[in-house]
């Protein structure tokens, strides 16, 4: 699910990466208690620090130990976005994961630096902001059986995984960088995000369910009674266009291998597959200032740029040989 | 398992020892290393997948800051490799769907879809190669420092570092554990989820409680909620760093904007 830099535009990778530093900010700022003066918020600030940092740690390690998913041969392991949100609450585990996912990128190169924006958005935003309140919080009571908490983390799972996949397919696709339509791209996205979503689900409730056994007091932030919030319409509106834009963008666009509506419409009118050349002056100018601008005019010069480029590059690397050889002498 | 737990200690350990080492471009500061990186990914990740020449031309950046900085490009160019299987499984598609032919070698004829699955495949390449450089010659400790000064909060760079100094501590704990459950459990290698889960959850257990030790025992030593800068110094910005800023990043920028390949094969 980590995007590489390969995959995303400037465009694109500029206006994620703004808006996961707003999301960054407001969630560093509702982390700090609102009058920092006081002893007590004060402490409180001072503990949540390291404790997020001792859980942004085991995630890390948590993710290079497998387990073996039941009936298959294949295996999976902990993500951790609901998990965190569980034990954290919802805007420090959005801090958290962001550091994991800066750290996995620098110092494992997994997931690209000018993506970070994109990832944050489509694993820890989507996870820990949209699917742990929408779902996972009110499937959950106090003192829940472990079969709730089981549903619970598996929707959330599920639920967070497939709206990251769709956004993964939507930045890709915005970026223009893949030939395939859209539609394609989330078929051959979601089922697999499905299946990592489910093994994410079982992950999530298992530990869950230990800590519950063994430690009920770390989820603190499930187990606080809340005062029953009466119904709030912004959430629900939120929930309900979420979902329309989901269920559209699985099912509308399967429908579109059929010409739409415009191209239906000319290759009625004009009988033909396309459009007639045109033959007046201004749409020959058109026509000759688009050859000489477009991308890859004549494919001769094009060959020699790539071989004159691999011969810079082999004389560049030699010469670096070269100086390093040279450095080793003495 | 164990495998890549200690793959991934080594690895962390090879990178501090990278960082220790010293260079100009070792030396150069942070910030700079940072607002460069940055400039050639943006640049690079701007130019047209068709235009396959002058992305190969950006390989030159990789190249010259690993000499720069006293790296051999090779291991570099080896662990970046890591990220073609993600790029190719989205790319490759673009050789199915694009198959207007650009030119041919041959009897081969080149299609755009390979063009742009090559330029995918080099941009996944040398962003990778590019961030291995930049944390290579800066470890995370003054990079953390350098994005403080560049105006990112505090308190986000203070838990960027406090996971990474827990990093070591967790993986140990986790090396620990199973290590222990592969002596009792006969040659199987495989974690059913009965087993997996109590010892994550031992594992987050016993991370909690590492946690609040570590962080009393901070609070004894005058802890006050923030890392003091000790590592890296204050370092000031001199001379060198304006200087490698603004070098590369007219070079980058000249090179985005003029497209000197292509006009160079033309006057050939």
């Amino acid at each position: 699910m980590h995007m590489s830099d390969a995959l995303v535009s400037p465009t694109v990778f500029a206006v994620a990466g703004a808006a996961s530093l707003t999301l960054l900010g407001a969630a560093i700022r509702k982390m700090q208690p609102a009058n920092r003066l006081s002893h007590a918020t004060d402490r409180y600030d001072d503990r949540i620090v390291p404790t997020m940092g001792a859980m942004g740690a085991f995630v890390f390690a948590a993710q290079m130990i497998n387990f073996a998913i039941p009936g298959t041969g294949s295996s999976g392991h902990l993500i951790g976005g609901i998990l965190l949100a569980a034990v954290l609450g919802p805007w420090a585990a959005f801090v958290t994961l962001c550091s994991v996912l800066l750290l996995q990128c620098l110092l494992f190169a997994d997931g690209g630096f000018m993506a970070l924006g994109c990832n944050i958005l489509n694993m820890a935003a989507l996870t820990c902001l949209v699917a742990y309140p929408l779902v996972f919080r009110p499937l959950m009571r106090h003192a829940a059986s472990p079969a709730r908490i089981f549903t619970a983390s598996m929707l959330a799972s599920t639920v967070g995984l497939c709206l990251g996949a769709t956004a993964v397919t939507l930045e890709t696709e915005w970026s223009g960088i893949t030939a395939l339509p859209f539609g394609r791209f989330l078929l051959f996205m979601l089922p697999i995000h499905l299946a990592i979503g489910i093994g994410e689900g079982l992950a999530t409730g298992a530990v869950l369910c230990v800590l519950r056994h063994y430690k009920p007091e770390l989820l603190a932030d499930v187990r606080c009674r809340r005062p029953r919030t009466r119904f709030r319409p912004g959430r629900a509106l939120a929930a309900i266009v979420l979902a329309a834009l989901l269920i559209g963008g699985s099912f509308s666009w399967l429908a579109s291998s059929q010409p739409d509506g415009l191209e239906w419409a000319i290759e009625r009118t004009s009988g033909g597959n396309d459009a007639a050349p045109a033959t007046d002056a201004l749409h020959r100018t058109a026509a000759t200032f688009q050859e000489t601008t477009a991308l890859l005019p004549d494919y001769d010069t094009s060959l020699a740029g790539l071989v004159g480029c691999g011969i810079i590059l082999l004389a560049a690397w030699g010469g670096t040989q070269l100086l390093r050889a040279g450095r080793r002498q003495p | 398992m164990n495998d890549r737990l200690q793959t991934a200690l080594y690895a962390l350990e090879r990178l501090e020892e990278e960082a220790r080492r010293d260079s100009p471009l070792h030396r150069t500061d942070a910030r700079a290393k940072l607002l460069v990186t940055t400039i050639f990914l943006a640049t690079m990740l701007s130019v047209p997948l068709a235009r396959l020449s002058e992305i190969l031309l950006y390989a030159l950046f990789p190249i010259l800051t690993a000499a720069q900085g006293g790296m051999r490009y090779g291991p570099i160019f080896r662990r970046s490799l890591f990220v073609v299987p993600f790029v190719a499984l989205v790319g490759i598609f673009n050789v199915f769907y694009a198959r207007t032919p650009v030119f041919r070698i041959g009897p081969l004829t080149v299609t755009e879809g390979w063009i742009a699955l090559l330029s995918m495949l080099l941009r996944g390449l040398l962003a990778t190669q590019a961030l291995l450089t930049m944390i290579g010659s800066t470890g995370i400790f003054s990079l953390c420092r350098g994005m403080q000064r560049l105006g990112i909060p505090r308190p986000f760079t203070t838990q960027l570092l406090f996971v990474y100094r827990y990093l070591h501590v967790m993986i140990d704990e986790a090396l620990n554990m199973s290590r222990a459950r592969e002596a009792r459990s006969y040659g199987r290698r495989t974690f059913p989820l009965r087993v997996w889960a109590p010892l994550v959850g031992q594992l987050l257990i016993r991370t909690f409680d590492r946690a609040e030790q570590i962080h009393r025992a901070m609070l004894a030593r005058g802890f006050d909620g923030r890392i003091p800068d000790c590592t890296g110094a204050s370092t000031p910005w001199c001379r060198r760093d304006t200087l490698y800023l603004l070098g590369w990043s007219t070079a980058l920028l000249a090179t985005r904007l003029c497209y000197p390949v292509e006009k160079l094969t033309r006057l050939l």
